[in-house]
């Protein structure tokens, strides 16, 4: 358990402190609260887990309970005032006869959850509202936040839509069957990384660096050894002096060796200095403030452009002197730029520019490291690529693979933000020294500060077109700030000049990128992974230039998108490995254009002060990375008759262990619920590089179908051979002939016979699809205050046959929503020493229920040759067209064009109001 | 992140609790609804060995109206302001502005008093304070004192209560047949605290308002009342006058520079706000600002 333990001296309670019991859900337990210590904490601590922390602050509503049937964030309330009276969490919201509360039927019913970190919370309190309050949803749920689904889903649940379909053998796939762990989800059963109780387990935190960019002299450790209940401490002198990425792929070359576990520089304000553990986490926290760090304060730079100037100060000095802080650059041409704008008719040329965010999974990052008695190390942790955590650590500690064990329990949201090593090491670390559990929970805070964001990219877009509209030059010019350590800078500067430019075809197009250090926190993957950023620039480019030349927004991308059978290219003359298995660009285009037409949404607001605009993007999307990516899937018939999967790939709420299984089960004309699955665990499933880059279903799905078939063929084929018939699987049995076996019987039939229903299968990405998307808006904008109300939402996707349709409009629905943050609400400010000012979800603001209008979303009608079973990829590429698309409204509504991310009210007031 | 340990009391009445805080020195503090003290505890923003509980003290909760005075309990809840009759008829500006405050679960916990003593210059509650004209009872060792708003909140954080010192009920003057009441905020998202919001009430009468208390929330380090452009609203309404109004907003407020928004975009959002009470006072359509 992770209380107090009884080696640690309790503060005695004071004469007036509460002695009586504290009801939780019906049971009674008598327990004192630390001093200090919050509800949500106490209540986790009696084993009840379905309380969760997003923030700690009272903005996330992801540990509502209830305090004698009312709702309060469990996190903002002294324990010791819940003592005499009747607290009820998720676990207590079922009636005792095994039904479900009618919020849970709901939710269950509308599959209101992607990762369902924030469910509990959600549910708790939508149980308790009145019916006047369900009149005003945004305003009930202004204290419930949730980063995966948009809203749209929990307000189908509110409204008592029930959507999911009936399991039906042999037809799962294309039927919207729920996820696996639904029941387990709206009961607060579901397990994450941090919902475990362990015998002796010690609490790490990390003291940060206060500085952008300094050499470590000395850090005095007596006096916050001293602190009681400390077990360790760690510096830079303590781990073992390897170089390695923080980033996760399957190529490690693709990600610089730039990085220490502790260093004796830091480079970032918010970097890890040392690391604490202790018996509780206030212990190792009041350590870590006695630590006496003398630091040596460096020159800092934070912009990319003065870090690529001579003379800037260098962020990382070992590397060669005419590079620089340039980590990466990137150059191409084909055709002749030159010639191109020669011969146009009109130019645009703009600096756009797109900002830095956060992911804001809702779970923030952690893990819990701990010697096995079976003599290996395990590590429990929130991860998209537990394979490749896995070798890392090996690098790290020298460790042979055997003895090392990554999984995963539910992974509460990643985004790209969990591609990424930067919790289990120091863990493991501290395990390894102590030989107890460890286990260390970013707090929101860190999360900002020490985790990796999206890669703040600088486009400058030249593009030339002749009167008709045919473009005849495309030239783009990125810099990235990747900031102090350079994961992902070269991959996501390689996807910026990759599917916006590809998009449209032009006989000339330029480009060059620079990925560049500075002493800002790091960039990391994120939904979109670079070519958000720079499609960003070219769809607004693209609409300046149809302005200029008269030219209607869709007519002009009709005229220059690009085609079947196109050379699909970006600026370089290198083939490549991406085809068009399928296309529906040009029915998402016909259907935003048609239903933005149509009208819908709201209207405009009463009032001469409010200007409407409509506008529209489009992004093209490879389905998967350029770099090698692989995944295994295994298969076993079990002896009654029921089928176990083991994919290697992390379900962090993208629904993979949903289609997964509805893969399998579509090919084994089974029903999805025969099959068990287990997942993201490097004992118990085979090899899978990770869930990122929407790999889920195009490499993980992809094998689980060769498995699945695989299966199929063994189970058929032992059964011709027995029976003499043909056969073919129903359900739960084979039918041969006339007659019809059971699973369970065939089963034991076969292993008699020495025969082994098993299959494992690997694939590899290669071919890749490509996938498209086109976003419509139309927007007010109030001249005088600068506020943007989104009035209609339209989304067109091209993502293949849809494995489970309502699944696949809540990967839609939640990009969308994430556009509309960072375009509009969402911004990371620092102070001119790099820090960041507002580290908390108060004042970083991620869309609420009221921020998010509901989007008409339309499917194209593709079945794609290339991806498992039709389908393509759908996690990341949705957003792409958002940001761009509200930016092109907000040009029609003013005629000014906002080049710079986010669109805040303080930006559009300086250029539209009067006395400004 | 968990608080640093204390140890906290309950005291049974505002007497113990005064004692308690007395004893305690400056390492003592006092929980209320734990809405703003929670938040920054878990943080550990601050360190303190003693929390004195007021919850369980009966007579700090509730609203009554005596006479013309409505006197609200420091204690009481924002829920129950929400919800309350009294503070529907009797100080409509009050029930307005609390439904912009925070959130739900917030509300369930949040008091009147522990928002007023935090003083959030963002917060809409001292504005309607100012607004209200409100009376501010403090009880401490030497007994209870009375001060009104516009002498209670000092600056950002910061009141005239003293570190032994409770706040024990809110006086408010009873809506006078007559007057109206205007509230208003700009927020970046909705539920958030205000970039810019106003609190006013005043006396209409034909074109004029008399008795006009304007207060702006969310600009400069406190609620600020702007008695300059009040007084020019007491002549009939014009065009002209309004601009007038308007630009005398800028004597009165000290708007800042921060990233919600600049110091100009605040003073003109307060002038939009000002053209809006104005109309909506006076009861007129809205015009453009
Ligand atoms: C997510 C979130 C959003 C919020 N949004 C808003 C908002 O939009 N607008 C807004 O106005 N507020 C907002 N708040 C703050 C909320 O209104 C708080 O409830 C309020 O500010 C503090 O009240 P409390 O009773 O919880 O006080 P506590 O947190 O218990 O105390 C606050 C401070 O006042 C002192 N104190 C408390 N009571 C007394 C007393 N009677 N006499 C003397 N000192 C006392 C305490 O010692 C402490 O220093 C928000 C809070 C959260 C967590
Ligand atoms: S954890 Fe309590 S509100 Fe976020
Ligand atoms: S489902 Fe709501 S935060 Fe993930």
């Amino acid at each position: 358990m992770n209380h107090t333990p009884a080696d640690q001296p309790q503060p005695a309670p004071t004469a007036d402190a509460p002695r009586n019991g504290y009801t939780i859900n019906g049971k009674l337990y008598f327990a004192e609260p630390q001093p200090g210590q919050c509800l949500r904490t106490f209540l986790r601590e009696r084993g009840v887990f379905g309380v969760k922390k997003g923030c700690d602050q009272g903005d996330c509503g992801a540990c509502t309970v209830w305090l004698d049937g009312t709702p309060v964030h469990s996190c903002l309330m002294p324990a010791f005032r819940a003592a005499g009276r009747e607290v009820t969490t998720v676990e207590g919201l079922a009636p005792p006869d095994g039904s479900l509360h009618p919020v849970q039927q709901a939710f269950l019913g509308a599959q209101a959850f992607q990762c369902s970190f924030c469910t509990a919370g959600m549910m708790m309190t939508c149980a308790a509202l009145t019916d006047a309050q369900k009149e005003d949803m945004p305003q009930a749920l202004k204290g419930n936040l949730c980063r995966c689904t948009g809203y749209r889903a929990i307000a189908d649940a509110m409204h008592g839509r029930a959507e999911i379909a009936e399991d039906i053998a042999g037809e799962a796939c294309g039927a919207s069957v729920p996820s696996p762990l639904a029941h387990a989800i709206v009961t607060g059963e579901a397990r994450y990384t941090m919902d475990v109780a362990m015998e002796g387990m010690l609490h790490l935190k990390v003291l940060r660096s206060p500085h952008a960019h300094a050499r470590i002299r000395a850090i005095g450790r007596d006096r916050a050894m001293a602190v009681p209940g400390v077990a360790a401490i760690f510096t830079w002198e303590d781990v073992p002096r390897r170089l390695y990425s923080t980033a996760t792929h399957e190529d490690h070359l693709v990600d610089p060796d730039d990085s220490y576990m502790l260093d004796n520089v830091v480079r970032f304000a918010g970097q890890r200095v040392a690391a604490v553990v202790a018996e509780t986490e206030a212990a190792a926290e009041a350590a870590c403030r006695l630590l006496e760090v003398e630091y040596e304060i460096l020159p800092a730079v934070f912009d990319p452009v003065a870090a690529m100037a001579p003379g800037a100060p260098r962020i990382h000095d070992e590397r060669g002197e005419e590079r620089g802080n340039i980590y990466a650059d990137i150059h191409g041409e084909i055709g002749s730029v030159a010639e191109g704008f020669a011969s146009a008719d009109a130019v645009h040329e703009m600096t756009y520019s797109t900002s830095r965010v956060q992911h804001v999974h809702l779970e923030t990052h952690g893990s819990i490291a701990w010697q096995g008695e079976d003599g290996r190390v395990h590590i429990r942790t929130s991860t998209q690529a537990p394979f490749i955590a896995k070798q890392k650590l090996c690098h790290l500690f020298g460790l042979r693979p055997s003895d090392v064990h990554v999984f995963t329990e539910r992974v509460g949201g990643g985004f790209g933000g969990k591609q990424e090593m930067i919790s289990e090491d120091l863990c493991l670390l501290a395990a390894l020294k102590t030989g107890r559990p460890v286990q260390w929970e970013f707090t929101r805070e860190e999360q900002f500060i020490g985790a990796t964001t999206r890669h703040q990219m600088t486009t400058r877009v030249k593009l030339g077109a002749r009167r008709d509209g045919t473009l005849t030059a495309i030239e783009l010019h990125v810099v990235s700030n990747t900031g102090a350590y350079g994961g992902h800078a070269s991959e996501t500067l390689g996807a910026s000049l990759g599917g916006p430019m590809t998009a449209y075809r032009c006989p000339n197009k330029k480009a060059a990128g620079y990925a560049v250090y500075t002493n800002m926190v790091p960039g990391g993957g994120f939904r979109g992974y670079g070519s958000s950023q720079t499609a960003f620039a070219i769809e607004c480019a693209i609409d300046e230039l149809a302005r200029l030349l008269g030219i209607d927004p869709f007519a002009m991308r009709r005229k220059n998108m690009i085609l079947p059978g196109d050379w699909i290219e970006s600026a370089w003359n290198d083939p490549s490995d991406v085809d068009f298995g399928s296309y529906g660009l040009d029915q998402c285009l016909d259907f935003v254009e048609g239903a933005l037409a149509k009208g819908g949404g709201l209207p405009k607001p009463e009032g001469e002060e409010w200007a409407e605009g409509t506008g529209v993007a489009l992004a093209m999307l490879e389905c998967g990375p350029p770099t090698e990516h692989r995944s295994g899937a295994q298969m076993r018939l079990l002896p009654d008759g029921s089928y176990h999967l083991a994919v290697g790939s992390t379900e962090m709420g993208n629904g993979s262990i949903t289609s997964h299984r509805q893969i399998a089960a579509s090919l084994l004309s089974a029903r999805a619920d025969r099959i068990a699955i287990v997942n993201a665990d490097t004992d118990l499933a085979p090899y899978d590089t990770g869930t990122f880059a929407s790999t889920g279903t195009v490499v993980a799905g992809q094998a689980v179908r060769m498995a699945a078939e695989a299966m199929r063929d063994s189970i058929l084929g032992f059964a011709r051979r027995h029976t003499g018939a043909d056969c073919r699987l129903d359900d739960n049995a084979v039918i041969c002939g006339n007659e019809r076996v059971g699973l369970a019987e065939l089963y034991a039939i076969g292993t008699r016979a020495g025969h082994h229903f098993e299959a494992k299968r690997k694939s590899y990405l290669s071919l890749r699809s490509v996938a498209f998307n086109v976003q419509g808006i139309r927007l007010a904008v109030h001249r005088a205050t600068g506020e943007i109300r989104i009035l209609h939402s339209v989304h067109g996707a091209d993502i293949g046959r849809l494995i489970n349709p309502m699944q696949c409009r809540g990967q839609i629905e939640g990009s969308i929503a994430m556009g509309i943050g960072w375009a509009l609400t969402e911004q990371m400010v620092y102070d001119a020493e790099g820090r960041m000012v507002n580290p908390a979800l108060r004042n970083y603001r991620i869309p609420s229920y009221a921020d998010v209008p509901p989007t008409e979303v339309f499917f194209a009608d593709t079945y794609d040759r290339i991806g498992p079973l039709g389908a393509k990829s759908q996690g990341e590429c949705a957003i792409n067209p958002v940001a761009p698309a509200i930016a092109n409204a907000l040009a029609d509504a003013t005629g000014v064009r906002f080049p710079h991310l986010p669109l805040l009210p303080d930006r559009i007031f300086a250029k539209l109001a009067p006395h400004a | 992140m968990k608080a640093a340990a204390f140890n906290y009391a309950r005291a049974a009445s505002v007497d113990e609790a005064v004692q308690m805080l007395v004893r305690g020195g400056g390492g003592a503090k006092l929980l209320a609804g734990g809405q703003s003290l929670l938040p920054a505890l878990n943080l550990r923003l601050m360190s303190l060995d003693l929390l004195v509980d007021i919850t369980g003290i009966a007579a700090l909760r509730g609203i009554r109206v005596e006479g013309g005075t409505l006197k609200i309990g420091a204690m009481t809840r924002h829920a129950d302001l929400l919800t309350s009759p009294e503070i529907a008829a009797h100080a409509p500006l009050l029930a307005k502005a609390i439904a912009h405050v925070a959130h739900p679960a917030i509300r369930n916990r949040g008091t009147i008093g522990g928002n007023l003593a935090h003083a959030d210059p963002a917060s809409e509650l001292p504005a309607c304070m100012l607004a209200l004209g409100a009376t501010l009872v403090i009880q401490g060792p030497s007994g209870q004192r009375r001060v009104q708003a516009a002498d209670f909140f000092l600056g950002l954080y910061q009141t005239a209560l003293a570190p032994d010192e409770i706040l024990i009920a809110i006086e408010l003057p009873a809506l006078a047949s007559g007057e109206r009441a205007f509230f208003h905020e700009y927020a970046r998202r909705m539920g958030d605290y205000a970039i810019v919001g106003l609190a006013a009430q005043g006396k209409p009468a034909g074109d004029r308002i008399d008795a006009l208390r304007l207060v702006y929330f969310g600009v400069g380090e406190r609620a600020g009342s702007c008695p300059a452009a009040a007084r020019i609203l007491q002549q009939r309404h014009s065009p002209a006058i309004l601009a007038e109004a308007q630009a005398a907003l800028a004597a009165d407020l000290q708007p800042q520079n921060d990233h919600q928004a600049s110091a100009a975009m605040r003073l003109h959002l307060a002038r939009t706000l000002l053209a809006r009470c104005v109309n909506e006072l006076l009861g007129r359509a809205e015009a453009s600002a």
